[in-house]
């Protein structure tokens, strides 16, 4: 039995992992520009077909399907920012709202047109098999995707707090006009930032593809999930995303397995709505 | 209101009155009901999210109540639906007290992720309750049987009760926004510390529009359940029923009284038309008019149609005045 | 003279409608709605390829088909050889779009007749309309028990539902344990809409009226992204049998989870549905192999009505026919099957001739022992085969007597 309950915890913890890794974008976004952006689930299964186009069209290696949804999602998160974010944010909120949530519409339905409904999966093994630790068993595509999400977790971490580049993001969500007047240009950073967390959303759906069947639809149940997560860790904070992440993928099969997979979200849930009223800034973010 | 300028309302109110003589054909009559409806969910969300700027990405849970009871009270003791109405109401009303004293104390995106998240929580639990029909849902009376039912064939009687009921919201939403109440909420939507600042007290009149907002928007949940007899968590708990509201009403223009009734003006026969049009073509085409259309109206113009309206009108003015 | 004009005006109107008529019998139209966009598009489409097909094989002649229904190919014989015509409509999964689209085709369109609508919200609300414009609905596939029972008087289902499965999954596992197979523990594994509810909760009490044990009612979202914990629950347990009643994308995420940790239960057992999707079997049938599904479609040997019926399928949609869209298919032959023997495109006719409906198992696609309408509109002769998962297909092994192929146990999966 207790194998069994630390197979629970590992499993939910490498789900947590991959949480982690799609969120981490979303709170960077967030806390920086405080922007809600509808469309971040929809990037992810842009990211999930890339990795599908290049291993079944184009014929690719698995190799290939994270640097190729990086470089595509981060293109396309650049241009998402000069063109919808940038004019909409200064706006009011609903037209915050509503922008985002006509392009993940947009989204969503040119990947419908372009595939059609019917679901489709890498071949299976795309990313190895699975390794038997003494009796626990992690799935290859999990484990990969849950150790490329705390690389760039913690890389990402580093870029923002270790590098020059990561300054001037940072200065520029703290007080848009004082880095402005220090000579940092916010909109090149706020378009790198865009660039960065859809990238990280890209390459997430890459890892996820080898793992989950592919859909157009898939992207809305991701998007809910990453707010949660977000919500949680604390907006702004990428460490607080992966804490948050490994949590609630952790909470979210314990529930699963002692109580029954329904109380999974509502666990889930109900915990984020507590965390919300008692403290809105999450775990780690700031007020 | 000025005799001219109330012309443009006269006319838009005659062409509502005769839209179902003029359009007697089945289908266009339900299309017109169906805009009705969603016009009332759209203004009911407009007095909270609109006036008071309170986005509520929630707004689900109370149209899913007022479509629960009612049928509830049908499967139950085999009551006229409608007698449950008032019953919906005084449910969202306590619900919207619960979430919202809380809830309020969270600021632009942190109150609209809690809206979200409530509401999904409703509708996952009423998706695995079994007494309220767990993920299977609720039915109506199949053939009605008394006028109380108000099952009809025709949508022509639901066309007029449901331009009744908007007529209701959109008269208390028009006395709320000249009244002081309005003048607060205005107050309020531009920001919570500059409405403190002026002695507004926030707190009790953010409660005030969501008590509104939720009573209207559960009387449109019972209207939807009586109109189609049928409710299941998907189609009235879902998400996309709150987004469905905000995107009508913002369509149109948030915040001005016949926004949402424009919004639904346009949203509701695109979507149904599109059936026709593509011939139940699997492309989809329909949403990727739609998400583009929404994105544009936020990038260029946020106030909605209204408000384009509303240049374009000031645009043929000026060259007669200009002398 | 007004004598004369009204006369005039008499027979003027009477040529017009009997060139109405004459024109009208060239063709006769029948709505469909399906969700062709929206989470259950892929399904949706795959129904509007098999009524199109349906469509062509009554409307054109194919030979080797022609002991089914309206096999010859000639139209509609007793409408002086009027063609059939399916105008389609997109219900996106909403029951009151479901409901608009319904009302289109039957005063705007003015289909004689309805067939849909996939999800049982929809043909829930659908059949409503249907019901008050005096329209016969025909609902294919939809699974939900109660849509036929509700007093209605126009809808009819041709296809089983949770209640003939019950009774095929038990006659099967008392078989197996006759045969001194051990099947005394089994689990359900079922997806928290309609579906699953409803068909689990029928089948497992049909299987405690069997003498079985059920250990285990898993229920979960169907779009879950991890099942982990449920597959560890299942280990824990150590059913004989599993029943899953999925849709597609759990199905596909249940077998590479069981490949994952390594479980595999000794039966397997699935509901259609998700396991019958082409797109299950090409992701992650490797890893299925024996899982026994159910179905009232087999492709038979070559040469066959059904193989025919599969060829022509295939070559408009790329993939074999699968149970649901046969059973559309299924659905859609005995609508026109009792138009055609109505004589007329009258609903009311129609109704008298689906409620007179009574089809030999030899004029069928499917594997049903006939069609026999009851007064609540369900096919009480509606059944299925099972069928098992051996290579890249499914083949049938019971009952014996339909079966092409031996029973393989146990569950073999990614051997």
């Amino acid at each position: 039995m207790t194998l069994t309950l630390i197979q629970v915890i590992v499993s939910g913890l490498l789900v947590g992992a991959v949480y982690a890794l799609f969120s981490s974008g979303l709170t960077l976004i967030w806390g920086m520009m405080n922007v809600i952006n509808f469309g971040h689930g929809d990037f992810v299964m842009v990211g999930m077909y890339t990795a599908f186009v290049v291993m079944m069209w184009l014929h690719g290696g698995a190799g290939w399907i994270g640097p190729a949804a990086g470089l595509l999602l981060f293109a396309l998160g650049v241009a998402v920012y000069y063109g919808l974010i940038r004019p909409v944010m200064r706006g009011p909120m609903l037209a915050q709202i509503l922008s985002t949530f006509g392009l993940a519409l947009f989204i969503r339905y040119t990947a419908f047109w372009i595939f059609s409904a019917n679901f489709v999966t890498l071949p299976e093994g795309a990313l190895g098999g699975t390794i038997n630790l003494g009796g626990i068993y992690l799935g290859m595509p999990q484990l990969i995707a849950g150790i490329v999400a705390i690389a760039l977790t913690i890389g990402m971490y580093l870029l923002l707090t270790h590098t020059r580049v990561g300054s001037q993001l940072l200065a520029v969500s703290e007080d848009r006009n004082a880095a402005m007047l220090m000579g940092i240009r916010p909109d090149r950073m706020q378009a790198l930032a865009w660039g960065l967390a859809s990238a990280a959303a890209g390459i997430a759906g890459a890892l996820m593809a080898a793992i989950y069947p592919i859909s157009p639809t898939i992207g809305e149940t991701l998007a809910l999930t990453a707010f949660v997560v977000v919500t949680f860790g604390g907006f702004g904070s990428v460490p607080g995303a992966l804490l948050a992440g490994l949590m609630i993928g952790v909470v979210q099969a314990l529930s699963a397995y002692w109580f029954g997979p329904i109380y999974r979200d509502v666990a889930v849930y109900a915990i984020f709505v507590l965390m919300l009223w008692v403290r809105p800034q999450g775990l780690l973010g700031t007020a | 209101m000025g005799g001219r300028r109330a012309l443009p309302y006269l006319a838009v109110t005659a062409i509502v009155l005769v839209y179902p003589l003029v359009f007697s054909g089945a289908f266009m009559g339900r299309l017109g009901a169906l805009v009705l409806l969603s016009a009332i969910g759209a203004s009911s969300w407009n007095i909270l999210g609109g006036y008071a700027g309170q986005i509520s990405v929630g707004h689900a849970m109370f149209y899913g109540i007022g479509a629960y009871v009612p049928l509830m009270a049908y499967k139950l003791w085999e009551l006229p639906p409608v007698v449950g109405m008032p019953v919906a109401i005084v449910f969202s009303l306590v619900v919207a007290t619960l979430i919202g004293f809380p809830t309020f104390r969270l600021v632009g995106h942190y109150f609209s992720m809690a809206t979200i998240a409530v509401a999904e929580l409703i509708r996952i639990v009423i998706s695995n309750w079994d007494f309220v029909g767990g993920a299977i849902g609720l039915m109506g009376p199949a053939v009605s049987r008394t006028v109380l039912d108000l099952s009809f064939k025709s949508s022509v009687p639901y066309y007029y009760l449901f331009l009744a009921v908007l007529a209701v919201v959109l008269g208390v939403t028009w006395h709320l926004q000249r009244s002081r109440t309005g003048y607060y909420l205005r107050a309020i939507k531009a920001g919570d510390r500059a409405a403190r600042s002026l002695g507004v007290p926030v707190r009790r009149y953010k409660l005030f529009a969501l008590l509104l907002s939720a009573g209207f928007t559960s009387v449109a949940g019972s209207l939807y359940a009586l109109m189609i007899g049928f409710a299941d968590p998907d189609s009235v708990f879902g998400l996309l029923i709150s987004v469905e509201m905000i995107i009508v009403a913002a369509l149109g223009g948030a915040g001005r009284l016949f926004g949402p009734l424009i919004g639904a003006a346009i949203l509701v026969p695109l979507r149904e038309f599109s059936n026709s049009l593509f011939g139940g073509g699997s492309s989809g085409f329909t949403y990727i008019l739609f998400g583009g259309i929404i994105m544009l109206i936020a990038r260029f113009e946020p106030g909605g149609l209204m408000e384009i309206g509303r240049r374009a009108v000031a645009l043929f003015r000026k060259p007669v005045h200009a002398a | 003279m007004l004598g004369l004009m009204w006369r005039g005006l008499l027979v003027g109107s009477l040529a017009v409608a009997a060139s109405a008529a004459v024109r009208a019998d060239d063709v006769v139209k029948i709505g469909s709605i399906y969700p062709l966009t929206g989470v259950a598009a892929s399904a949706g489409n795959y129904a509007k390829q098999a009524i199109e097909i349906g469509e062509d094989i009554v409307n054109s002649p194919h030979p080797g088909l022609e002991k089914l229904l309206l096999g010859e190919g000639k139209g509609l014989p007793n409408l002086k050889g009027a063609k059939i015509q399916v105008d389609f409509a997109d219900h996106q999964g909403n029951p009151s779009v479901g409901q608009s689209q319904t009302l289109r085709l039957i005063t705007e369109d003015k289909v004689v007749a309805m067939l849909g609508a996939y999800q049982s919200s929809v043909s829930f609300s659908a059949t409503a309309v249907a019901e008050r414009y005096g329209i016969p609905f025909l609902v294919a596939d939809s699974s939900a028990p109660n849509i036929t029972g509700r007093g209605f008087k126009w809808t009819f289902r041709p296809t089983p539902i949770g209640t003939d499965f019950a009774k095929i999954y038990s006659k099967f596992l008392t078989e197996l344990k006759a045969q001194g197979t051990k099947v005394d523990n089994v689990a359900f594994v079922f997806e928290n809409t309609d579906y699953g509810t409803s068909v689990s909760s029928v089948v497992s009490d049909a299987i405690k009226a069997a003498g079985l044990n059920v250990v285990a009612m898993i229920s979960y979202s169907a779009n879950s992204t991890d099942v982990s914990p449920q597959v560890l629950q299942l280990r824990d347990k150590k059913p004989d049998v599993v029943i899953f009643i999925s849709y597609t994308a759990d199905a596909i995420l249940y077998m590479k989870s069981m490949k994952t940790l390594d479980y595999k239960p000794p039966i397997e057992i699935a509901d259609d549905s998700g396991f019958s999707d082409p797109a299950f079997v090409t992701s992650v049938g490797n890893l299925a192999q024996g899982v026994v599904n159910r179905s009232a479609w087999s492709m038979g040997p070559p040469g066959s009505p059904t193989a025919i019926i599969n060829e022509l399928y295939k070559a408009k949609s790329g993939q074999n026919l699968d149970d649901t869209s046969g059973r559309i298919m299924q659905g859609f032959f005995v609508l026109a099957d009792a138009i055609n023997r109505a004589g007329s495109t009258d609903p009311a006719a129609i109704q008298k001739a689906l409620i007179a409906t009574d089809i030999k198992p030899d004029q069928l696609m499917m594997g049903y022992n006939g069609v026999k309408f009851d007064e609540t509109g369900q096919n009480i002769l509606a059944s299925s085969y099972l069928i098992q998962l051996q290579g890249k297909e499914y083949v049938s092994v019971w009952p014996a007597a339909n079966a092409t192929a031996k029973l393989v146990l146990p569950y073999k999966g990614w051997e």
